[in-house]
């Protein structure tokens, strides 16, 4: 309900526009192609999750702050890795924004995406192969609001006060909560489904290959 | 499966446009029709004319998209013929007028719909075609025509910005060209045995006999912004004042009133009048008295549905972001007469003696009742869009309840665990626009204003409401008022009074001003006394001594 904060932060030149672009675009290719280019399996795995995540958050922008990106963001962090799950949040934040609006927030979003799913390589959710889905829990409500505190530094310029943004904070609390509990309904109704998507898509692409056969001679 | 199939019966639900379901649901024996004109604003009332709804459009415009008046068809609702006017970029407010054919000195004319233009254009358009018959040219000082006309026998008596012009139905020709000291603004002409009344921004009460000879009278300090009414008792002037309105008979006050007054009208001994607080009935003999008052909030026409034994009623609309429109009796409860497409409004409805009606909201909707009046009567006298909402989020939650228990019922307590959370979820987001409002509403209170007085303002405005608003080129500032509780309030009186016009934008969590003056940019925001305010502007709260500051975004 925050109407009179209207915009979210300074408008951006089309210049401006075209540096914020290249950067995110240049870190998404620097994190997939570092250390080593990807296997083609992979990449096709995390474009497949990319979309859906994007679609996701198209589809569910009706509802205010209800985020599963935040949740996939820790999943795809701790299945895939650090650079695999950031490269993902900021593709996913790219894709979602062409339609949702583009602009100076993008980078708050993409970058506090991106620390997410480094959370979430760093924090052991999945061990042995399953989820811990406590730790998973609790990290991804400490993450959703952490995000949302992130983001809306987006909207923090010259003139405004510390007090004016703490109450800025202070007013969108309803809204992080609500961002929490959704991450918390998804950790339960996604976490699972998704882990194991991408496990199973790494076990196959990553099992021996069977190219012809051998012909052992004995003595 | 039964997870899938909840999960996806949750995301159609939830994917369902609410309005759907809470849409206005005319009854069977009655035709419904609606039009987006997607072209800025209805301002003025439609006309109802033989088988045809005629509506003009009014906003500031800017690039290729100008101000029009169309013909649709009653029955069907599909598009006769449409006028552009490509010279006019203001607010066209003077309401539409209809001729019938005739004759007269200066010659004969068909079926014509007139229309003034803040262009400072006169046009006669064919009725069946739309095409123009002819036009003719008025001054343009800081707007051209904005008040109603009035047919005198064979001619077009016209308020234009700076005077007063008649024209010759038959052919356009000026007859008549009075020039007057003072801009006028919506004021309309009133026919008298004797000549012509109109009034001005500057409370003058001018009255032009037929031949042009000027008398004048200075009303009080205000504006005069409606048609002049002759009653038994004088001439009735609802005059428009800083934070109030008069109501002068013969130039004597008879009742100070609240702000923004709506523009009256007269049946026989009864006038019907309106502020941003009331309507108001009142009775004039030797003299006037207010007779009835409602608590009512309207700005814009007052309109009489008259069939001969059948219906008189008089209508008003309620200018706020989910008014519709009322009628009845001020001194009485009005009865509301809610339309799919409540927004804010100052037109009133058009009717035809079959009691079909249409309506002009602020988004440029017209909609279009054809058929029995006792229909629309009975079917539109309540109407809640908000609690069908509401309902509707209370049968997803007690599905979802269902849900859990029958998982429960059959031992599946991870999926009870993922239902309960669902619920949880669903009533966090069905609450959180109440949540959320009540939230900033106390969050504010930790604020502390800064105050925003300036010293080189007025000092009779210390202790009053002030309004600032900041444009481009200048900074407008407008104080003395009192009374007001919202910025939403504050800032509608006080921009009326500077003549700017504020455009709203309606949304699901509020509403926003889009423009003032003309001016968009990148949004409008406003503090108040200095300070950013954590609500919207139906929400923010004022001070008797507030002072409310608009700047562009």
């Amino acid at each position: 309900m925050v109407l009179t904060y209207g915009t979210h932060g300074p408008a951006l030149a089309p210049s401006q526009f075209l540096i914020l672009n290249l950067i995110l675009v240049a870190a998404c290719f620097t994190l997939l192609c570092q250390p080593w280019m990807s296997k083609k399996k992979d990449i096709l795995v995390l474009v497949s999750i990319t979309l859906a995540a994007a679609a996701s958050r198209i589809l569910l922008e009706p509802f205010p702050n209800v985020q599963p990106v935040t949740l996939m963001c820790l999943i795809v962090g701790a299945s895939l890795g650090a650079r695999r799950g950031m490269a993902f949040a900021i593709i996913t934040t790219l894709l979602s924004n062409i339609v949702l609006s583009h602009g100076w927030w993008t980078l708050f979003q993409a970058t506090g995406w991106a620390a997410v799913a480094f959370a979430g390589s760093r924090l052991s959710l999945i061990v042995n192969n399953k989820l811990a889905m406590r730790r998973l829990v609790i990290a991804s409500i400490i993450t959703s609001v952490l995000f949302d505190w992130w983001v809306s530094l987006s909207i923090y310029t010259t003139g405004m006060t510390l007090q004016e943004f703490g109450i800025y904070i202070l007013n969108g609390l309803p809204f992080d909560v609500v961002h929490a509990l959704a991450s918390v309904v998804s950790a339960f109704w996604i976490a699972p489904w998704l882990a194991n998507l991408i496990s199973e898509d790494r076990a196959i692409s990553e099992s021996a290959h069977i190219v012809g056969e051998a012909d052992v001679v004995t003595s | 499966m039964i997870r899938v199939l909840v999960s996806v019966g949750l995301l159609v639900c939830l994917l369902v446009p609410q309005h759907s379901i809470a849409d206005h649901n005319p009854s069977s024996e009655q035709i419904y029709w609606e039009v987006d004109l997607n072209n800025g604003f209805i301002s003025t009332k439609p006309m109802i004319i033989d088988d045809s709804v005629i509506v003009r459009t009014s906003d500031f415009w800017s690039g290729d998209d100008r101000p029009k008046v169309y013909s649709f068809d009653l029955q069907t609702g599909n598009e006769n013929w449409r006028f552009t006017n490509n010279y006019s970029i203001n607010h066209d407010v003077s309401p539409l007028s209809f001729a019938t054919s005739s004759s007269g000195d200066c010659g004969s004319w068909g079926d014509m719909v007139l229309v003034g233009w803040t262009d400072g254009k006169v046009t006669a358009l064919d009725f069946e075609s739309g095409e123009l018959i002819w036009q003719s040219q008025t001054e343009v000082v800081d707007y051209g025509i904005t008040g109603s006309m009035v047919i005198d026998q064979d001619q077009l008596v016209v308020p234009t910005n700076k005077g007063l012009s008649k024209f010759c139905l038959a052919d356009g020709s000026e007859t008549l060209r009075v020039d007057l000291p003072q801009k006028g603004w919506r004021n309309g002409i009133t026919l008298t045995d004797s000549g012509y009344l109109l009034g001005n921004e500057e409370g003058i009460l001018n009255h032009v006999s037929k031949d042009g000879i000027v008398t004048s009278q200075e009303i009080g300090e205000g504006k005069i912004r409606h048609a002049p009414l002759v009653t038994t008792a004088g001439v009735l002037i609802h005059l428009q004042m800083q934070s109030s309105s008069g109501i002068f008979v013969d130039g004597e006050l008879v009742s100070t009133e609240g702000s923004s007054p709506a523009i009256p009208i007269q049946v026989g001994n009864k006038v019907y009048l309106g502020t941003n607080t009331e309507v108001l009935l009142l009775t004039c003999e030797q003299s006037c008295n207010v007779t009835g008052r409602t608590d009512y909030r309207t700005s814009g026409e007052i309109v009489r549905q008259h069939i001969p034994e059948r219906v008189d009623r008089v209508w008003f609309s309620h200018n706020s972001q989910d008014g519709g429109w009322s009628y009845g009796t001020p001194g009485q409860n009005l009865t509301s007469y809610e339309t799919k497409h409540n927004t804010f409004k100052t037109a009133g409805p058009g009717f035809s003696e079959d009691g079909s009606i249409a309506f002009g909201n602020d988004n440029g909707i017209l909609m279009v009742f054809v058929g029995q009046i006792s229909n629309t009567e009975k079917s539109y006298q309540t109407h809640d869009d908000y609690s069908m909402d509401f309902d509707f989020g209370l049968l997803l939650i007690l599905l979802l309840i269902i849900s859990a228990f029958y998982f429960q019922v059959n031992a599946n307590e991870k999926t009870v665990v993922k239902a309960g959370l669902l619920v949880l979820l669903v009533i966090a987001v069905v609450v959180l626009p109440d949540v959320s409002t009540k939230w900033s509403q106390e969050v504010s209170k930790l604020e502390t204003p800064t105050g925003d007085w300036n010293e080189s303002w007025p000092d009779e405005w210390q202790d009053t409401q002030v309004l600032v608003i900041e444009l481009p080129n200048e900074t407008l500032v407008v104080g003395g008022y009192s009374d007001y509780n919202t910025v939403e309030e504050l800032t509608e009186v006080a921009a009326m009074d500077l003549s700017l016009i504020v455009e709203y934008e309606t949304t699901d969590i509020g509403i926003w001003i889009t423009s003032i003056g003309g001016y968009t940019g990148s949004g409008w925001e406003f503090t108040v006394d200095g300070t950013r305010s954590n609500v919207g502007i139906s929400l923010a709260e004022i001070d008797e001594d507030s002072v409310v500051r608009w700047t562009l975004a």
